[in-house]
């Protein structure tokens, strides 16, 4: 038996064991979200734009991701139309800065890797790069954006006839709750990826003036400021989302 | 909206207005801040395009560009010389420059006509501090001082990263797992009282944090050794300039650091509120909504985690797909790392479920006791 095959049954027994039928859903949503995230791949490679399969297959694990989360429809639906919203407006973003910062495909540090590796590949990395941020933020959207949902349908449940005003403060007041450790989350979520370059960065002593305009280490940055823009702009899409709801 | 903007509001406002347009003006007046000779693009013609095919029958185009570059800094600024940029359309190392781009150069030679220069990293810093600029203001706009904090959190955790960096390069034989795993320690600890304040539910979050993150890579340690680490890949590990496998759990241990934390919060919170309404609950059921706020949160924070540790592979992946590897191994290359680091983050936020609602279900009912 691989690593692979062991880690994953036992988080399966664990995930069955904690949450019965929900554990199920969560893994099975884990490994949709893993055939997505590869068919995306595989769609890039035979030449389909990659920005519109990225817009594609973003929309189903977002769908799969909050429909499988959570029961609940009051909750599910509003977070899953502000997820989607909130996502458009990311792309935008996304499209801008990388534009913006140009930071595709490899940098001087990855040569190693790229030793005997055709580079001539005629996809074009700008895109690809735009589709793997737009991927990467939509965990933490669907994560803020039902814990926003889940917070106001129960304030909801209990006072049906609070003002619009108020509501929107209430969703305020649950994304100040949530937002110091989502942003730890996306933090250290990006370090665990980062730890070998930085110590690299270290080792070979390189300046402030040259991390800051680095490649590799700016793709890396702007994928974590984008994720925290992602959930700030979440969290009062989420209420204006529910108030809009409330009178259709 | 107009209780929304208050007197303090509109000073922040005012505030940060001009800390941007003072960035926005700063960043692009820095280049003799800079040691390394940086330039500026002021012309571009292209001389010439030519389709290529490589041995995979990928089709691409290789374009030269002429590009007359102004030195910005340094003792020869002001001067322009000219220098060939070549690239492939795909732009997977290279790029292509227009009007206006700033760029480092290295190995500049300027004894003589005509100027000799190799073409670096682009400057990226305005880019940069603009977008950090962007998220500062609207998080203290729309959350105001519970979003400065959490920000400041991330900021002292950068901070702590770079010492720890700085002593694991000290200590280069010493194991870099341990030290990353007590910077855990801290990182948690710091975190914590900056988003709970100094409480009696910030320590009963930072124990369940401990337990939840320390079982997960117990077990996940224990795992690997019993299946003889089969299909995991350390050579694919980027960037590696030490011993990969301890460098690895220590990648892994931070990176669901923050997702246990962030779930271990959300239900010892919930717990509290549900004491303070009614301080009769007993421990059983405290222990069972616990274990129902963790259930719905669990699978959207392990897809957080999958889609970040996923996402970054993306093109490397199809680059190795691109040339002519096989399915299989382009998973193993690129991807088993972030899968195993995915499953074992999994395995602690589930784990941390039970072992949080049991922990704090066992504190609150014990104090009712006496």
């Amino acid at each position: 038996m691989t690593t692979i095959t062991a880690l994953g049954l036992v988080l399966l027994g664990l995930m069955v064991l904690v949450g019965g039928k929900q554990g199920w859903m969560a893994f099975l949503s884990f490994l949709l979200n893993f055939g997505f995230l590869y068919l995306t791949i595989l769609l890039i490679a035979l030449q389909v734009p990659a920005v519109w399969v990225a817009v594609g297959s973003g929309l189903v694990v977002l769908a799969v991701t909050i429909f499988m989360g959570e029961d609940d429809l009051q909750v599910a639906l509003p977070a899953f139309w502000t997820a989607c919203l909130v996502a458009m407006i990311m792309l935008l973003v996304i499209i801008g800065v990388e534009h913006g910062v140009q930071v595709q495909g490899f940098g001087l540090e990855d040569s190693d890797d790229l030793e005997g590796m055709s580079l001539t590949i005629g996809v074009p990395f700008l895109s690809v790069t735009i589709a793997a941020a737009f991927l990467a933020t939509l965990g933490a959207i669907a994560e803020a954006a039902m814990a926003v949902a889940a917070g106001l349908a129960e304030i909801l449940q209990k006072h049906p006839t609070l003002p619009d005003q108020r509501l929107f403060l209430n969703g305020l007041a649950i994304g100040r709750q949530i937002i110091g450790t989502t942003l730890n989350t996306l933090f250290f979520g990006f370090v665990g990826g980062l730890l070998a370059l930085l110590i690299w960065f270290f080792g070979l002593h390189y300046t402030w003036g040259a991390v800051l305009n680095n490649k590799i280490f700016v793709h890396e940055l702007t994928l974590v400021l984008i994720s925290f823009l992602a959930v700030i702009v979440t969290v009062p899409t989420t209420a204006l989302v529910m108030i809009r709801r409330r009178h259709v | 909206m107009k209780k929304w903007l208050t007197k303090r509001r509109r000073w922040l406002l005012v505030f940060l207005g001009l800390m941007g347009l003072g960035l926005w003006w700063f960043t692009g007046h820095d280049q003799r801040l800079y040691q390394p000779p940086l330039a500026r693009v002021e012309a571009v013609h292209t001389l010439n395009t030519t389709r290529t095919q490589d041995q995979f029958e990928n089709q691409d185009q290789e374009v030269t560009q002429r590009l007359r570059l102004r030195l910005l800094n340094g003792r020869q600024a002001g001067k322009t010389f000219e220098i060939n940029n070549q690239y492939v359309k795909s732009m997977g190392l290279n790029q292509a420059y227009r009007v206006g781009d700033e760029v480092f150069l290295t190995q500049l030679q300027t004894a003589h006509r005509p100027y000799r220069a190799t073409l670096g990293d682009r400057k990226r810093d305005r880019a940069v501090i603009m977008l950090f600029w962007l998220v500062t203001a609207l998080l203290l706009l729309t959350l105001g001082r519970a979003g400065g904090f959490a920000l400041l959190s991330v900021l002292i955790n950068s901070v702590g990263l770079g010492l720890a960096i700085e002593l694991d390069l000290k200590f280069q034989s010493w194991n870099a797992f341990w030290l990353f795993a007590s910077l855990a320690v801290l990182f948690a600890f710091s975190s914590l009282s900056l988003v709970l304040g100094w409480s009696k539910k910030m320590v009963a979050t930072l124990v369940a944090t401990f337990l939840g993150t320390a079982t997960a890579v117990g077990i996940s340690y224990l795992l690997l050794q019993m299946t003889g680490e089969r299909g995991v890949y350390y050579e694919s590990m980027q960037y590696v300039t030490q011993i990969p496998r301890p460098l690895f759990l220590a990648e892994t241990l931070l990176g669901s650091l923050g997702a246990v934390m962030d779930e271990a919060t959300d239900i010892i919170a919930t717990l509290f509120e549900l004491t303070t309404l009614n301080p009769a609950i007993g421990v059983r059921e405290l222990f069972l909504s616990g274990r129902n706020v963790g259930k719905s949160i669990m699978g959207p924070l392990v897809n957080v985690l999958f889609l970040i540790f996923m996402a970054d592979t993306f093109p490397s992946a199809l680059l190795y797909l691109k040339n002519g590897n096989s399915l299989a191994y382009t998973f193993n290359m690129n991807m088993s790392l972030g899968m195993v680091q995915s499953l074992v983050s999994g395995i602690g936020i589930v784990l941390t479920v039970p072992l949080v609602s049991c922990f704090a279900a066992l504190l609150l009912g014990r104090r009712k006791v006496k």
